[in-house]
């Protein structure tokens, strides 16, 4: 291939700049390995994983403002990437803080698991800044395999068999899906870079046309099954549940970015949106999404099964915003998207937080697997920084004011209103009316039960003296939370 | 910015309260009292000292907030939002007095939320940018949800939950009218705007106003209520706390009416003219049908709570007749209603303290054993079916008087209205104050004196010298 014959004139410095926060990552990864073998030790690890993270990151910082810059073929590097890459990071190094304490509670030293999690965090950073089919693929294909690797890490947990083949299963057979459906793409147009011109005419050739968006569909499909978007959605429920709560948060938050950046990406550049059928597909995605989501989670009594069928929810309403968009404003539509998802990040990594600390503390002290609804009773009055990052959290998702939720609600509401899309809209507000049956009800919960001020067992149940970080960490996403929620333009100053 | 920092200082006294009760029990409610009195004041002395006319909309300050929408923080004052405002300092006050002894658990936060409600409230009435507007609108939400769901009754949970889901939805109807309004500015203008001021200089065709302005509608008639959209209502005063039953009565309901002068019939005075009809046709169904289901009523709050739609459908006949004089008995009847629903709802706070019970079957010949009481029941039931002397009268009166001149078919069996309220409101007296003395209660107390005794005589100040209220303009 062109690349491989004259990689100097490709490959500069500059690229080497614009690419250096995956780069660190990688660098990491084949450090940690050489650690492994010089010394096993959890503390050592894990230092080691958030030192790559946390520099990865001061790095992409910098690439925030930077100008777009095409790295060979495969890459493309952006203040849009820079963007979903830092919240990859961030929801890396908090769920990194969380399976921190949740190896500690099992025995072994567990190296694997952060060499896992440094691969997934390198495949969501190939994801956001490819811009063609083939890193898309490899991103996609890392931050897979790792991820089934993790899922499945709880060896001692009742689900974690299941739950580990359910998605090894699935998604080996969306990757397979999606690999089929590049190589139609391919066959049809020969080029598999997604800045590729392509003459407008491939689309409704007799034969050809059908064959690409047959190709079309099934990439897509491949795609929309890692955002768990109905109908691709089945395994989201039990896998959800049965991995361990660190590694949901992960699935919910760095994969669904990823995801999205790249799916997004792709289907601006190649211009899919011209194509009705495909835009009929999305669409009827979208509704069954908001709809299926919202219902099925009603009833939920657990937890995490709960949030898996709001985040099927969550998606259809993110879903709206590549439905309406449109050539003009495309900087509008990234802008929806990064805050929508940025929102979206912020709430899960709040409540995957609390839930996670409720575990550790669970049975008086013992490692509690199900958190369900009943867990929450009366949380308000025993820690209250819990309860209250906790309905932040819900409280965003909601879309309520003075959160980030609202503010990404406004910004899709917006998008599909200049759009004229009715009934994306009337869905997206019966389907927000009926999650407000599952957020409110949660958020009563944990107002139940009276308060006991001088009651002292409320000292032991809090959050202890070594888990400082813990505390750092609930009371900087409540600050977060609220800040961000009121003071929006502190983040669109970067998207804008 | 006077007004920004009454609704901080608001918020600061709601957190120190909540403070305050963890470390000395009992000074929540002083605490908060003490604020409200001292911000009432506040608010008085620069409405009194202002130099501004505030017959027109006086913008009293603007900041840039969300830049990339163009969105500010700017908030105004008028007539109706001082009279509106003025109304809420007074049944915020009446709030903490009833919740005096009825709140036992949660207290602090109890004084919280009610003080973050209020301060909510008053951002309402105040804010200019709709943007803004519509982030009170879910703020004073809020805290009005956990007011029910902690404090409420036995069926609180479903109360609040069902009141929530309303209002957000239609909220969310609303909201969605805004954007497309703010969009329409800037496609006539070239700027994104969510600035009041700036919508009302805008020349929006009919075909595009009647949709947006029916976003607008349903979320302002859910909140005011109005058939079909009023079943939360029932639950939600039944379920709430005493003090809970008198903001929404009181307050919050009234927020639906002043959304409907402000963002509907000021901003959209076409498309609301030719919805004239729908409109008052829902307002006589609200009113007959309000009035009905209350004389159906065996639990004292559902019964005023039903009397409420009756009441509210008033002010939304009056509001699209288009007509100055029942647009003045609009607003008196708001202000009446305010008084006079705080008035029963208190009431039945402190009948519920006594015989834990809401149920009129249980009740029945209290005016042997507390005739205070029951004089200022036989006022309150008086002041609600619109007895002459006391403010609803007025505002009854000029409602009808007005509307009829315009439409005379639906002011008729509006009337009727009035007919039934008389009825509710007899067997609602008869049957818990006259009758075989069922049990011995005791009779009001200092506080509860106060209470009702302020109320009664606003009640009175207002229906004997209207002028207090007619002189001003209101905007028209």
């Amino acid at each position: 291939m062109a690349i491989a014959s004259n990689t100097q004139a490709l490959f500069t410095m500059s690229m080497v700049a614009a690419i250096l926060p995956q780069l660190i990552v990688a660098f990491g990864a084949t450090l940690a390995l050489l650690l492994v073998a010089w010394r096993r030790s959890q503390r050592t690890i894990a230092i080691f994983t958030s030192v790559v993270l946390g520099m990865s990151l001061l790095v992409n910082m910098r690439l925030l403002t930077m100008p777009a810059m095409q790295v060979t073929q495969l890459l493309k590097v952006d203040g849009y990437s820079s963007f979903a890459f830092s919240l990859i990071l961030i929801s890396a190094l908090v769920a990194l803080r969380m399976s921190h304490s949740f190896l500690k509670a099992h025995t072994e030293v567990h190296d694997e698991y952060y060499l896992l999690l440094l691969l997934m965090v390198l495949g969501g950073g190939v994801l956001v800044t490819s811009d063609h089919y083939a890193s898309l693929f490899l991103g996609f294909e890392l931050l897979s395999i790792s991820l089934v690797g993790l899922v499945g890490y709880h060896r001692e947990s009742v689900y974690s068999v299941e739950s580990g083949f359910k998605y090894l299963i699935l998604s080996a057979t969306a990757s397979s899906f999606m690999l089929l459906g590049i190589a139609f793409i391919y066959s049809v147009t020969g080029n598999m870079s997604f800045s590729a011109a392509i003459p407008n005419v491939i689309y409704h050739q007799q034969g050809l046309g059908v064959f690409f968006q047959l190709g079309l569909l099934l990439f897509v499909s491949g795609i929309v099954f890692k955002l768990s978007i109905a109908p691709f959605h089945f395994w989201t429920p039990d896998v959800y549940q049965g991995s361990p709560t660190p590694v949901t948060m992960l699935m919910a938050t760095v994969s669904k970015v990823a995801m999205f950046v790249v799916l997004l990406q792709c289907i601006v550049a190649q211009r899919y949106l011209l194509l009705e059928n495909f835009q009929l597909f999305l669409l009827s995605f979208a509704i069954t999404s908001m709809l299926l989501g919202n219902v099925m989670a009603l009833k939920q009594q657990h937890l995490k099964r709960l949030l898996a069928y709001s985040s099927i929810a969550h998606m259809g309403y993110l879903l709206i915003v590549i439905i309406v968009a449109s050539a003009q404003g495309l900087a509008f539509t990234w802008q929806s998207t990064l805050f929508y998802l940025a929102a979206y990040i912020v709430a899960n990594l709040s409540i995957f937080m609390v839930i996670a600390l409720l575990q550790l503390q669970g049975n008086n002290g013992l490692y509690q697997e199900d958190i369900t609804r009943d867990d929450l009773h009366g949380l308000f009055w025993r820690t209250p920084s819990y309860a209250l990052l906790m309905i932040l959290g819900l409280l965003s998702l909601a879309g309520i004011p003075l959160t980030m939720g609202f503010i990404g609600k406004f910004y899709i509401l917006t998008q599909a209103t200049l759009a004229h899309a009715w009934w994306l809209i009337a869905t997206l507000i019966v389907g927000s009316g009926i999650a407000l049956g599952y957020y409110l009800p949660l958020i009563f919960k944990m107002f139940e039960g009276r308060s006991k001020a001088s009651d002292k067992t409320k000292a032991t149940l809090g959050p202890k003296v070594g888990r400082r970080i813990d505390k750092l960490l609930v009371y900087s996403f409540i600050l977060l939370g609220l800040v961000l929620g009121i003071l929006p333009d502190i983040i669109n100053q970067f998207i804008g | 910015m006077t007004l920004t920092c009454i609704m901080l200082a608001l918020l600061f006294a709601g957190g120190s309260a909540w403070r305050a009760e963890n470390h000395w029990q009992g000074s929540a409610k002083w605490l908060a009292l003490i604020a409200l009195a001292l911000l009432a004041t506040v608010f008085a002395v620069f409405v009194m000292s202002a130099s501004n006319d505030f017959a027109q909309l006086q913008v009293l300050s603007r900041v840039s907030w969300i830049e990339s929408f163009n969105i500010e923080y700017s908030i105004a004052l008028d007539q109706l939002s001082i009279v509106l405002i003025t109304l809420t300092w007074l049944l915020a006050i009446i709030c903490v007095l009833v919740s005096w002894y009825e709140i036992q658990s949660n207290v602090g936060f109890y004084y919280f939320n009610l003080l973050l409600t209020i301060a909510g409230i008053i951002g309402v009435f105040v804010a200019v940018d709709m943007f803004l507007f519509f982030f009170f609108w879910e703020v004073m939400l809020l805290p009005m949800t956990a007011i029910i769901a902690i404090w409420g009754h036995e069926n609180r949970q479903f109360a609040a939950l069902k009141f929530f889901i309303f209002t957000q939805v239609s909220s969310l109807l609303m909201l969605v009218a805004i954007i497309g309004t703010g969009y329409f500015h800037l496609m006539q203008t070239g700027q994104l705007s969510f600035y009041y001021p700036d919508w009302l200089l805008l020349d929006i065709p009919l075909s595009i106003s009647q949709y947006l302005m029916f976003g607008f509608f349903i979320a302002f008639a859910v909140k005011l209520p109005s058939v079909p959209v009023h079943s939360w209502l029932p639950d939600a005063h039944t379920q709430a706390p005493t003090a809970g039953s008198v903001l929404l009565a009181g307050v919050l309901l009234k927020t639906g009416a002043y959304g409907l002068i402000r963002f509907v019939i000021f901003l959209f005075p076409q498309a609301s003219l030719q919805f004239a009809p729908i409109a008052a046709t829902l307002a006589v169904v609200s009113i007959v049908y309000g009035a009905k289901m209350a004389f159906a009523q065996q639990d004292f709050k559902r019964l005023v709570a039903y009397s409420s739609i009756s009441h509210m459908g008033f002010v939304m006949l009056a509001l699209f007749a288009f007509n100055s004089t029942a647009y003045q008995g609009a607003i008196v009847t708001l202000v009446a209603h305010g008084l006079s629903s705080a008035a029963l709802f208190s009431l039945a706070g402190m009948i519920y303290q006594r015989i834990h019970s809401r149920n009129l079957t249980d009740m029945g010949g209290f005016w042997q054993s507390a005739p205070r009481m029951g004089g200022f029941a036989l006022a309150f039931a008086g002041a609600a079916f619109g007895l002459p002397g006391l403010a609803n009268f007025i505002g009854e009166f000029f409602s009808l008087v007005g509307a009829f001149q315009v439409m005379p078919a639906f002011t008729i069996i509006a009337a009727l209205g009035l007919i039934g309220s008389a009825i509710y409101g007899m067997v609602l007296f008869q049957t818990s104050f006259q009758g075989a003395a069922k049990q011995d209660i005791i009779d009001l107390q200092l506080r509860e004196l106060l209470i009702c005794g302020s109320l009664l005589l606003m009640l009175l100040a207002i229906g004997l010298y209207p002028t207090l209220l007619l002189k001003f303009s209101f905007g028209v």
